[in-house]
C-alpha cells in the first residue's frame, strides 16, 4: 500500500523515526556495553534435592496448586535448562504454574571430569528415580506427570518403561528423538563413522561444551547475520532486544556432555538407531518402550530443525500403550517449548490444557 | 532509518536475501562429507599434533624431576575415580538407609 502524504501523517512518521533512532542508539551503546543483560531462569524456586551435580528444584507456588499430580520436568542433557524458564512473562515453567501446577525441573547442571563415567543407567537408573523419590518426599503424591524435554525425554521414557514401580500418571516427550536417522547431518556423520566419539572426547572424558556449539552453530553459520540485521531494526524495541539477547545467551550456553553417556548415545541411539526397534538394552535389562507407563503426549514442532519432527512422531508408534498416546503438532521450532511467540500462542496452552485435563483438579489447593 | 510501509524495510529484505544467497551453498558445504570428512581429519591431525608437542615437552620437564601436564591429568583422573567411588558409596548409603525408612 502506497504511503500517506498527508503532512499530519509525515511528521507522524518522521517523529516516529526519530524517536526509535535515539532509542536504538542508547540499546546499541548497552547491547555493545553488554549491560542490561536479562535476567534468566528467575522463577522462584527452591532446591529440594541434589546428588552430584544434578538438582531438582520446585518452583514456588504463587496462586496455590489447584492440579495434581506434580509436573516433573527432565531436562536435555546438552543445554541450559533456562530455555523452559527464559524471562518473566516469558517462561513455561512460569505458565505451568500460574495455571495452578505444582512444578520441578529436574536439572543435570554442568559436568564435568567427575561426570565422565556417567551413562544412560546414571540417569535412567540412579537420578531419576531418586528425584522422583524425593518429589514424593516433598509432595505426597504417588504420582508425577513427567516431561522430558528432547534427550530428557529419552530419559524419562526409559524411565518410565524400564522400571516397574514408576508411578508415572502422565509423560510427556517435548521434541524428543526417537528415529535417530531422521536427526542431519550433524548425527550421521557419526553414524556413518566419519566421525568417531572419541574424536569429540577431551581430556576431562567429556565432550566439551564448544564443540556442541560449533556443531549447532554450522548447521546455518550464516544466520547470525540475518539475526543481527533484525536486531538492528527493531534496537529501539527494549522487548525485542531483551528476548534476543536471551536467546543468543542460551544458544550459546551449552553444556559439556559426559563422555560415557555420549559413546552409549552413538552406538545404541544413532548407529544402532535402537529405539526404533522398540527397546534397548539399557543396564541388564531390555527395556520394551511399549511398557511405557500413563497417558504419553507426544509433542513434536513442525520446524523444530535440531529434532525434526520426523524424528520424534515414532513415539507414536512406540512409546506406551498404543491407546493411550497422543500427538501434539505445534508450529515453531525446536525452542518453541520454552519461548517465542509462537510459544506463547501455541504450546505453553496447548500444553498446559492437556497436562490438567489429564490431572485431578484440587481446588482447595491440598498438597496430595 | 524511515519505513515507509508494514513490512520489513528495503534494506532488512535485502540483507536476508544476500543471507540467504550466501548462506544456502554454505550450508550446503558444510552439510557434504567432504566438509564432514575434513573436520574429521583436522581433529586427528591436530589432537596428533598436540600429542607429539606433548611427547617433547614430557621429556624436557621429566628430566629437571618436573611434572608434566600430563603428569597432572593422569593424578586429576585419578582423583575423579576415587571421588566417583565416594559419591557412588554414599549413594548406595543413602539408598539403603531410604529403604531402611520405607521410603520407595
Amino acid at each position: 500500500m502506497a504511503p500517506s502524504l498527508n503532512p499530519g501523517d509525515l511528521v507522524g512518521r518522521v517523529t516516529r523515526d526519530v524517536e526509535r533512532s535515539v532509542l536504538r542508539a542508547r540499546n546499541g551503546v548497552r547491547y555493545v556495553r553488554g549491560t542490561h543483560r536479562p535476567k534468566l531462569g528467575v522463577t522462584p524456586k527452591d532446591v529440594v534435592w541434589r546428588s552430584g551435580k544434578a538438582e531438582l528444584w520446585r518452583y514456588r507456588r504463587g496462586p496455590g496448586v489447584r492440579y495434581g499430580p506434580p509436573v516433573v520436568i527432565v531436562h536435555s542433557l546438552v543445554s541450559r535448562s533456562y530455555i523452559l524458564d527464559l524471562r518473566p512473562g516469558n517462561s513455561t515453567v512460569e505458565y505451568l504454574v500460574n495455571a495452578g501446577l505444582d512444578v520441578f525441573m529436574l536439572d543435570w547442571g554442568v559436568p564435568d571430569e567427575l561426570d565422565a563415567d556417567n551413562s544412560l543407567e546414571t540417569y535412567v537408573d540412579g537420578y531419576l528415580p531418586r528425584a522422583l523419590a524425593a518429589v514424593r518426599r516433598e509432595t505426597g503424591c504417588d504420582e508425577v506427570t513427567l516431561a522430558g524435554y528432547c534427550l530428557g525425554g529419552v530419559i524419562a521414557a526409559l524411565y518410565a518403561a524400564g522400571h516397574d514401580d514408576a508411578r508415572v500418571r502422565n509423560l510427556i516427550l517435548m521434541a524428543t528423538p526417537i528415529d535417530f536417522d531422521e536427526m542431519g547431518a550433524m548425527v550421521a556423520v557419526l553414524r556413518e563413522g566419519r566421525l568417531d566419539p572419541d574424536d569429540l572426547v577431551d581430556d576431562t572424558g567429556n565432550v566439551p561444551a564448544d564443540a556442541l556449539y560449533s556443531g549447532f552453530y554450522m548447521l546455518a553459520p550464516t544466520t547470525e547475520i540475518a539475526q543481527k540485521a533484525t536486531l538492528l531494526e527493531h534496537l529501539w524495541n527494549d522487548e525485542f532486544v531483551e528476548g534476543f539477547q536471551a536467546m543468543a545467551q542460551w544458544s550459546r550456553d551449552h553444556v559439556p556432555f559426559p563422555g560415557a553417556a555420549f559413546r552409549q548415545l552413538v552406538e545404541l541411539l544413532v548407529r544402532e538407531n535402537a529405539l526404533m526397534s522398540g527397546s534397548i538394552r539399557v543396564g541388564y535389562r531390555e527395556i520394551a518402550l511399549e511398557q511405557a507407563r500413563g497417558d504419553v503426549l507426544v509433542a513434536m514442532a513442525q520446524r523444530d530443525n535440531v529434532v525434526p519432527a520426523g524424528a520424534t512422531e515414532p513415539a507414536l508408534s512406540l512409546v506406551g500403550e498404543p491407546a493411550r498416546r497422543e500427538a501434539l503438532r505445534l508450529p515453531g521450532g525446536h525452542v518453541t517449548f520454552g519461548t517465542g511467540k509462537s510459544a506463547f500462542k501455541h504450546t505453553m496452552p496447548r500444553l498446559t490444557g492437556w497436562i490438567t485435563a489429564h490431572s485431578d483438579e484440587r481446588p482447595d489447593g491440598e498438597e496430595a | 532509518m524511515l519505513s515507509m510501509s508494514s513490512g520489513p524495510p528495503l534494506w532488512l529484505q535485502a540483507v536476508y536475501r544476500l543471507e540467504r544467497a550466501i548462506g544456502g551453498p554454505i550450508e550446503s558445504a558444510v552439510r557434504s562429507d567432504t566438509y564432514f570428512d575434513v573436520v574429521a581429519q583436522a581433529n586427528r591431525a591436530r589432537a596428533k599434533a598436540v600429542g607429539a608437542v606433548e611427547g617433547v615437552s614430557r621429556r624436557g620437564l621429566h628430566l629437571l624431576n618436573l611434572p608434566a601436564g600430563t603428569d597432572i591429568r593422569r593424578v586429576r583422573e585419578q582423583l575423579s575415580r576415587m571421588e566417583r567411588r565416594m559419591n557412588a558409596l554414599t549413594d548406595e548409603l543413602a539408598a539403603l538407609h531410604d529403604t531402611r525408612d520405607g521410603v520407595r
